[in-house]
């Protein structure tokens, strides 16, 4: 359903992504895998509609993604949770949550997807009038993902959702994100946390400076040379 | 002491409009981080829009406003569109520095329009009511101030009601907050922009309106009016309309208490004053959340 | 243009407006070609701050001013002129490095809205304790000769064009764009940005200073505030974008297109230059970001490749 093709990036004079191809099936979770500076937000942003790529195409349910507004994302159904989550601190959750839903195609059915949200994460109910700047670490991560599901995307895209949560929080969060999948949402899971990310993912893709060095099923791509020189280092070859 | 309350009663009416004057200016640069230093020429504007339809139309300056803050809100439209569009493109240091010279341009061209069309005369508009005063122990309050501080509450108040409670109000709340995120829930940020520009100078409108009446307008007042916003945002801080109000109050009671201190031309030093000192106290901390 | 080229022009120009009071039939030629060589020192004196060192200051006419009140004040005192400009200079310079340290913890815009600020202060505190207006004493009137002044504009001038010409290319110069286009990485590459900002403004807060000491020796009267009015800075600025902000030429190129469209129309339509000028600024801010000189530039490119 998302298909991205010799996808070229970069900021400036400084190329970052040098001819990306990689695929999203429906019902898929898919892991982005690579080390820092690899382009696997770049990638994202290019999906977002936040950055114009150089060259190469994208495809989103067989229509062209790449020149469309950054907003107009969002309506076709494309949610993104955005590295650092970026949340609007000086709102309550529920209106953070509200504004997940601003695309006027999400506002349809907003109240009982707010439900569905709320039993997603019943803590978020709790919370729901305090400061979003209040909460912890890990119950803004549950914000982030809360406010891009009240998009109703078929398609559901995240930079980095483990980065800075404890252990336990990444395992019960990475476990939500399999049943928002069952749920028939496919996911695009931007990950530094190889085992996690390659044990929840059905397929994986590993990118390395701006290019995909190796894809394949997740088991698969956790015994893959290009894997182990990337996260352990050249000592483990 | 009468003298001294009534001087302060007096401030505190003119610091309404202080008020009005500012919120408009706070809602431009928090939501579109630009500052229109030509926001006091779009108070003049307004002024004389009010002057016009009472002169040529026989309107009533408050009735004046159903009609001055539409115009304004279409004219703020039209001002984005030809200029501030092209300002937003740009990373934000640039986009600050780059709307600096654009309303300074602007300013300058308004200035000098006003002169061609309304001459460098103080203009303000007189009714039938305007010498009313009701009288409290001693403290005469003009009618006409009062009704403008009223009302300057009331704008204010209904502006911080559109932002907290509408979907777009909310946009714009999170336009400026974080406009890559905002983009990411599907807001069009670009007509948040504009949304928030219109109804910045729509409250310019409407401070000018309310100025021509209780007080007067020429085309000299833009810089004056500009400087006096800019002195209420630094310092009631970006984000709050209505604690922008109660920054126009404390610097109209701030002059007043100058002006009764050391003396009527000391009125205006004493914001300024307050503002470079609030400036240079806290240099990064002042718009920054 | 070519630097020997470039040099021998300038000397040609220079000559030519040395003789100009002996072949000038009225004083209105004079007093046109004198505002236009003060609008170059002031615009030029800006346009080191604001140009090369990238600080955008609205608070101009404040050294301007201060340079007209201390000259003014010593000279009609009995002082030498040339001597009561260098006082105003000094002190316009001092008081600029006095308020530079606290100013230059503000960036960018926030330096422009506080120097803004803080020149408004400066005028009406002297508006507030020198209210009534400075007149000439008349012994002075009767020999005041015009063309003294206009040498002297010239002077100025070409002593502002010279200190900038060898500014931007000097070591400091080069620091001084440096932090224009980004402190951050100019302090990293080794940049001392505070005191490249600061000796910035000496420089140009002692010109303006000089402007201001030559509008007082020219000046038969005017309010003691006038000079410190923002008017002063805004036409720095305007004349400074117009040419060309940055550059050794744009100052000279938008003082002299400045003066000219000012003059020319204010004989018909006061204030109306404004209404022109203003536009033109917007629209070089957003097109044409180099000024009169990049679209000379422009030209010449495009001349050069139709006929080469």
């Amino acid at each position: 359903m998302l298909e991205v093709e010799g996808l070229e990036a970069s900021y400036g004079s400084f190329r970052v992504l040098s001819g990306v191809t990689l695929e999203v099936r429906p019902g898929e979770i898919v892991a982005l895998l690579g080390p820092n500076g690899a382009g696997k937000t770049t990638l994202i942003r290019c999906i977002a509609g936040l950055l114009r790529p150089r060259a190469g195409a994208m495809r989103w349910e067989g229509r062209p993604l790449g020149q469309a507004e950054a907003h107009t994302v969002v309506e076709r159904g494309v949610a993104v949770v955005p590295e650092g989550r970026r949340l609007f601190g000086s709102m309550s959750v529920e209106e953070n949550l509200a504004l997940g839903a601003f695309a006027p195609r999400a506002r349809r059915g907003e109240a009982s997807r707010l439900e569905g949200v709320y039993a997603i994460f019943p803590v978020l109910r709790e919370r729901r009038r305090q400061l979003v700047r209040a909460l912890s670490g890990g119950q803004q991560q549950m914000v982030a993902i809360g406010r891009a599901l009240m998009a109703d995307p078929r398609l559901l895209v995240l930079d980095e959702p483990s980065l800075g949560l404890a252990p336990r929080l990444v395992e019960s969060i990475f476990g939500l994100l399999r049943e928002i999948n069952r749920g028939g949402v496919s996911i695009l899971l931007v990950e530094q946390n190889v085992h996690a990310a390659l044990a929840l993912a059905h397929r994986g893709y590993i990118l390395e400076a701006g290019r995909v060095a190796a894809e394949g099923q997740g088991s698969v791509l956790l015994n893959d040379a290009h894997v182990r020189r990337a996260y352990l280092g050249p000592l483990a070859r | 002491m009468t003298a001294f309350v009534q001087q302060m009663v007096l401030g505190l009416l003119i610091g309404g409009l202080y008020g009005l004057a500012a919120a408009g200016l706070s809602l431009v640069f928090g939501v579109l981080k630009v500052l229109n230093v030509a926001h006091g020429q779009l108070i003049m504007l307004g002024g004389y829009g009010a002057f016009w339809l009472g002169a040529l139309a026989g309107f009533d300056p408050f009735a004046a406003l159903t009609l001055v803050i539409p115009g304004a809100l279409a004219f703020g439209a039209v001002l984005y569109w030809t200029l501030f569009a092209w300002v937003v493109r740009a990373s934000e240091e640039t986009r600050v520095k780059n709307s600096l010279l654009i309303g300074f341009g602007l300013a300058l061209a308004l200035d000098a329009l006003a002169v061609r069309l309304w001459t460098a005369d103080e203009r303000s508009i007189t009714t039938s009511y305007a010498g009313a005063v009701v009288s409290v122990g001693g403290i005469a309050i003009p009618l006409v101030r009062l009704a403008s501080l009223v009302l300057a509450g009331a704008l204010i108040g209904g502006v911080h009601l559109l932002l907290a409670r509408t979907r777009w109000g909310r946009a714009i709340r999170a336009t400026a907050e974080d406009w890559e995120a905002a983009l990411l829930t599907g807001i069009d940020v670009r007509r948040a922009y504009l949304l928030a520009f219109a109804i910045g100078t729509a409250l310019a409108g409407a401070a000018g309106t309310l100025v021509s009446v209780g007080y007067s307008v020429s085309p000299s007042i833009g810089l004056e009016w500009t400087l006096k916003a800019l002195v209420v945002v630094v310092l009631a801080g970006l984000g709050s309309m209505p604690g922008t109000f109660v920054g126009g109050l404390v610097l109209g009671l701030a002059e007043a208490a100058a002006a009764w201190g050391f003396g009527g031309p000391y009125r205006e030093m004493v914001g300024l004053v307050l503002f470079f000192v609030v400036l240079v106290a806290r240099p990064q901390g002042l718009f920054a959340r | 243009m070519t630097r020997p080229r470039g040099l021998a022009l300038g000397v040609v120009v220079v000559a030519a407006l040395a003789a100009v009071p002996r072949v000038a039939r009225t004083d209105a030629e004079l007093n046109f070609l004198f505002l236009v060589l003060l609008s170059t020192t002031l615009a030029q004196s800006w346009n080191i701050v604001a140009g090369y060192a990238g600080q955008v200051n609205l608070g101009h006419a404040a050294f301007f001013g201060l340079g007209a009140l201390t000259t003014r004040t010593l000279w009609i005192g009995g002082t030498p002129v040339l001597l009561a400009m260098g006082a105003g200079a000094l002190v316009a310079t001092a008081f600029a490095l006095l308020i530079g340290v606290v100013a230059f913890r503000l960036r960018g815009a926030y330096f422009a809205i506080g120097t803004l600020a803080l020149g408004e202060i400066l005028r009406i505190t002297v508006g507030n304790v020198l209210a009534e207006i400075s007149t000439l004493p008349a012994a002075t009137i009767a020999s005041y000769r015009l063309a003294d002044r206009y040498y002297l504009a010239l002077a100025l001038a070409v002593a502002t064009l010279a200190v900038v010409g060898a500014l931007g290319r000097s070591r400091a110069g080069l620091g001084m764009q440096a932090i224009r286009e980004d402190e951050e990485a100019a302090e990293a590459s080794g940049v001392n940005a505070l005191g490249l900002k600061l000796l910035a403004l000496a420089l140009s807060t002692a010109l303006a200073g000089l402007a201001g000491g030559l509008f007082a020796y020219y000046h038969i009267s005017y309010y003691p505030s006038h000079p410190f009015g923002p008017h002063w800075t805004f036409d720095a600025l305007l004349i400074t974008y117009v040419g060309g902000v940055g550059t050794l030429h744009g100052p000279v190129l938008g003082a002299i297109f400045y003066v000219l469209l000012k003059e020319y129309l204010a004989v018909r339509w006061v204030d109306f230059h404004l209404l022109i000028f203003g536009a033109l600024f917007i629209g070089i801010v957003l097109l044409l970001p180099g000024g009169l000189v990049e679209a000379a530039a422009r030209l010449r490119a495009l001349a050069g490749r139709r006929a080469p």
